[in-house]
């Protein structure tokens, strides 16, 4: 025994830093639990609590009055008729657009891939600036109908129609991503098999792919009912001025509008949209938890039906003409626009001129300090996620065990709560973070700053947990047996692996937050603006042309980051990872 | 010298090492031949250190390296690992990937440059690939892949080598060949080496000792002729030699098999374990067939399986299903459904077994 004592305090006098980690692994993992709570689900409770406060005590009143309303039946109304409606459009348009791209021969996928991920990460609200301009009295389409004979209407994009379709052509991407990966995976032998069976080409689409595709285009779906209902810059730019409203711009005009119980009031609504979102969520659960089936057979990634060059033309044409009119033209309008010196002036070159833009980078200071605000908190919260959803992400592979997965869940929250509803428990959590202590976070930029890392921190995750799990867990051992310790590891073999799948999780949160509005629309304060706030007042107050000018410059700059990461990662395969172009 | 004392791992309620003891002396080379799930590659990943024991010590070279509060990690141990997968690293060239632990090994001797250039080069020679030093993994074959991780788990000369199924994901040629680069290695290098496989000709080839193991248990630690002849249990019975269990009564050291209980067959060193169970393990080459005139023979043969230099007869005895292998020469061909008399080969050494 004594023997064995002395030999064992031998190893641990000689033992490194990171295994003396491993020793305290259950304080660590304590600590770091109890941090996780405090920022991404206090929130929550607060805001639950606060619904059912009168006066420090607990009551129902706000609600037997909210739901005594009728505006709010109307507007719970609004809200699932727009919602889905906009998803029945996304599935319709996602899942026709998977099935082109993996059964058939068509040229050009790549490309067309691009463009179907743009509404990724172009924001909506200025997609649906982009819209407008499209459809404006002075736009493209009204120059176009005059051209015909007869008395055109221009359709009204401030009604309800105008945000289902916007809505749903911005949101149709998760359903198509979805459904894309689920069609390559469905084995191409069952199709053989039910060929050999005698079954024709029509029956085997609706007896063999449908049904094996249908958890993943249901998943799709919820995910994009997820998402137009958290939406808040479409509805709000062109619900507002028509006097159309959805839980999350009521609970905005709520918010904004400091009647006296207006954050108890906002509180009950948000309960309400969080509900409805939760259900989604639930339901979502259940079909990914049957959808595991298939996740093991191998992606097929050649087309499956050949078709004659004609035909393959023709609906080459037919998707090309689709994406450029969804996903180019309204830009072009937009910068159309931006440019003409006063607004409803035509387009003639004699009206152009770069006045608009001069004014929002050189007269007006607030649209400067709006952008140096944003590249801060997006700076900021991308180089504090990228070091802590990184590290959680290594510990969540490390340990796939149903502490760190409840953890994944956790930090998960407040990015699955619509944003209204997110801003609000922010809002509740950090005016007095403890009961009587305001520390003047709520009015700061430093509001924006935790709310930002608390939303956006689950991206990085993902994206560093997708990086981790394409490297082998021998790739990691072997350095280990080599001898490498901890940071020779890091530094010499797992940075440079994971640095692409990293980097592409970094760059989607600094996206996210450079442009991101429903969160800063309620948490903003004098001097802490952010872009999407300036151009949302930008529009709201009249502005058209600022706002137009100052979304075509973030859109440049938009796509500008974007080339530059498909060439970062390009070069990094090529020269560091030293792999060849498989395309 | 390694050892272990009853180690055991669980994960959860499962549990994958039941009680593991073990002596590997140095310079051994040793091969832990299971089927998959038998607990081999949790006792690879206990000996290099990536996981702790839930029971039991482990000790190297008079140190205790694992314990149940305590473990020394990989990066610390005196090792070198193969992998099945190869686990080459995509951004380095073959020279940096020998170099690599040479820098960062806690053992490998500190020396100047010079002479690490040197020892590289000395390794890459050794598994023949002085002419690839500068290639990059995608540029190289899986057999040049497998000599690679071979290189870099040797070149810091550790004391211990630990190979995981490293011959699985190649071809057979190419299997063959690196066997014997594998022994070349081992007598060259003087380190210890923990073989893990399913494959038991790799392990018959190579190893001085086979370790077998079964659901987390070791079945039996032997040399390879005696795993082979004379198996302990049921499970190396059936694993390594596809043995028949033939049921009888074991009496003054000779067998009376219930079936043919006119004979009588030594005792060629069965194990206790099979003697308490009134068995005799009869390997498929130790028994050869007559035909029998008008059906009047022990058993009927069910399948003819031709395999090149044997055939495999699997013949019907009562509601069992014996198999026996032939050499092609020595027998007349027999067809399905021929009904067969069993000759037990080793009897013809034994005169008076035949006698009663």
């Amino acid at each position: 025994m004594f023997f064995i004592s002395k030999q064992t305090k031998e190893i641990t006098g000689r033992r490194s830093s990171f295994s003396r980690f491993y020793q305290w692994q259950k304080i660590w993992m304590i600590l770091g639990l109890f941090l996780i709570i405090i920022f991404f689900v206090s929130p929550i409770i607060r805001l639950f609590l606060l619904s059912f406060m009168e006066q420090n005590t607990f009551s129902l009143s706000h609600y037997s009055q909210i739901l005594s309303e009728e505006k709010t039946w109307v507007t719970v109304k609004n809200t699932l008729y727009i919602v889905s409606g906009s998803t029945v459009i996304s599935l319709i348009v996602g899942i026709t657009l998977a099935w082109v791209m993996a059964y058939l021969n068509i040229g050009g996928k790549k490309w067309i891939q691009l463009f179907i991920f743009l509404p990724f990460i172009i924001p909506s609200y200025i997609t649906t600036l982009a819209w407008i301009q499209l459809f404006s009295e002075n736009g493209p389409v009204a120059s176009i109908l005059e051209i015909f004979p007869g008395d055109w209407k221009l359709p009204n994009l401030y009604s309800m129609t105008g945000i289902i379709v916007i809505l749903g052509l911005s949101h149709y991407p998760l359903v198509y991503l979805l459904s894309v990966e689920l069609f390559r995976k469905i084995p191409i032998e069952l199709e053989h098999a039910a060929q050999i069976c005698g079954a024709k080409k029509g029956k085997i689409m609706y007896k063999v792919v449908l049904p094996l595709a249908i958890p993943g285009i249901s998943s799709g779906g919820i995910l994009a009912f997820l998402s137009n209902l958290d939406n808040f810059g479409i509805p709000a730019i062109l619900g507002i001025p028509a006097n159309i409203r959805v839980l999350s711009t009521y609970i905005y005009e709520e918010v904004v509008g400091f009647g006296p119980a207006s954050f108890s009031r906002a509180a009950v609504l948000s309960i309400l949209l969080g509900g409805i979102a939760f259900i989604g969520l639930l339901i979502q659960w259940l079909l990914l938890r049957k959808s595991r089936v298939i996740e093991t057979v191998n992606r097929v990634t050649e087309p499956r039906i050949q078709l004659s060059s004609m035909k393959k033309r023709f609906i080459e044409i037919i998707i090309w003409s689709f994406l450029l009119l969804t996903s180019f033209v309204p830009f072009l309008s937009m910068g159309m626009t931006s440019l003409i010196k006063a607004y409803g002036l035509p387009f003639h070159l004699e009206n152009l001129s770069f006045k608009n833009y001069e004014y929002i980078l050189f007269t007006d200071s607030k649209t400067i300090s709006a952008l140096t605000n944003s590249l801060k908190l997006a700076l900021l919260t991308t180089v504090v996620s990228l070091i802590i959803g990184t590290t959680i992400a290594y510990i969540r592979y490390k340990l796939p065990n149903k502490w760190t997965k409840l953890v994944e869940l956790l930090i998960t929250i407040p990015y699955a709560l619509p944003g209204t509803v997110f801003a609000l428990s922010m809002i509740f959590t950090w005016m007095q973070p403890i009961p009587g202590w305001n520390p003047g976070i709520y009015g700061s930029i430093w509001i924006l700053i935790i709310a930002y890392i608390t939303r956006f921190l689950v991206l990085q995750v993902r994206g560093s947990y997708t990086a981790l799990t394409q490297i082998e867990s021998s790739i990691e051992e072997a350095a280990r047996t080599s001898g490498a310790k901890f940071f020779v590891k890091w530094r010499k073999i797992l940075m440079p692996l994971l640095l692409p799948g990293v980097i592409s999780g970094a760059l989607l949160v600094f996206l996210t937050s450079l442009t991101e509005l429903t969160v800063s629309s309620l948490l903003w304060s004098t001097g802490a603006e952010t872009v999407g706030v300036v151009i949302f007042n930008f529009e709201q107050a009249g502005y058209t042309l600022y706002s137009t000018a100052f979304s075509s410059l973030i859109v440049l700059a938009i796509l500008l980051l974007g080339i530059f990461l498909i060439f970062f990662e390009k070069i990094w395969r090529r020269k560091v990872l030293k792999q060849v172009d498989s395309a | 010298m390694i050892q272990l004392n009853g180690i055991s791992k669980s994960y959860g309620n499962v549990s994958a090492l039941r009680g593991i003891d073990l002596f590997i002396k140095e310079g051994e080379f040793i091969a832990i031949l299971g089927p998959s799930g038998c607990g081999k590659t949790t006792l690879l990943k206990l000996l290099a250190g990536f996981m702790k024991p839930t029971k039991g010590t482990m000790t190297m070279n008079g140190t205790i390296v694992a314990s149940v509060d305590n473990v020394l990690p990989p990066e610390k141990r005196n090792i070198g690992m193969v992998f099945q997968s190869f686990a080459l690293w995509p951004h380095m060239t073959v020279y940096e990937h020998v170099q690599f632990p040479l820098i960062h090994h806690s053992f490998a001797p500190k020396v100047d440059k010079k002479w690490r250039d040197e020892r590289v080069k000395q390794v890459l020679r050794m598994v023949g690939l002085e002419s690839f030093a500068q290639r990059y993994p995608h540029e190289l074959s899986g057999g040049q892949k497998q000599r690679v991780s071979l290189a870099r788990a040797i070149a810091p000369e550790p004391n211990l080598l630990l190979m995981d199924e490293p011959l699985s994901a190649l071809d057979a040629e190419l299997r063959m060949e690196l066997r014997k680069e594998i022994q070349q290695i081992h007598k060259q290098t003087n380190a210890s080496i923990v073989y893990v496989t399913h494959d038991q000709s790799e392990a018959f080839a190579m190893a001085d000792r086979i370790v077998v193991m079964n659901r987390g248990n070791i079945e039996q630690i032997d040399r390879p002729e005696i795993i082979f002849s004379r198996p302990k249990t049921e499970f190396v019975a059936t694993f390594v030699g596809k043995c028949n269990f033939v049921k009888g009564l074991w009496k003054d050291g000779r067998f009376i098999p219930n079936q043919f209980p006119n004979e009588r067959w030594p005792d060629s060193g069965v194990s206790s374990h099979f003697k308490k169970r009134g068995l005799y393990p009869v390997r498929p080459d130790q028994w050869s067939l007559k035909k029998a005139k008008d059906g009047s023979g022990q058993g009927i043969i069910k399948f003819v399986q031709y395999q090149g230099k044997e055939i495999h007869y699997i013949v019907q005895v009562g509601e069992k299903e014996w198999t026996v292998h032939e050499q092609i020469q020595s027998s007349t061909y027999l067809q399905e459904g021929d009904s067969v008399h069993f000759v037990f080969k080793n009897k013809v050494r034994n005169q008076e077994a035949i006698v009663i």
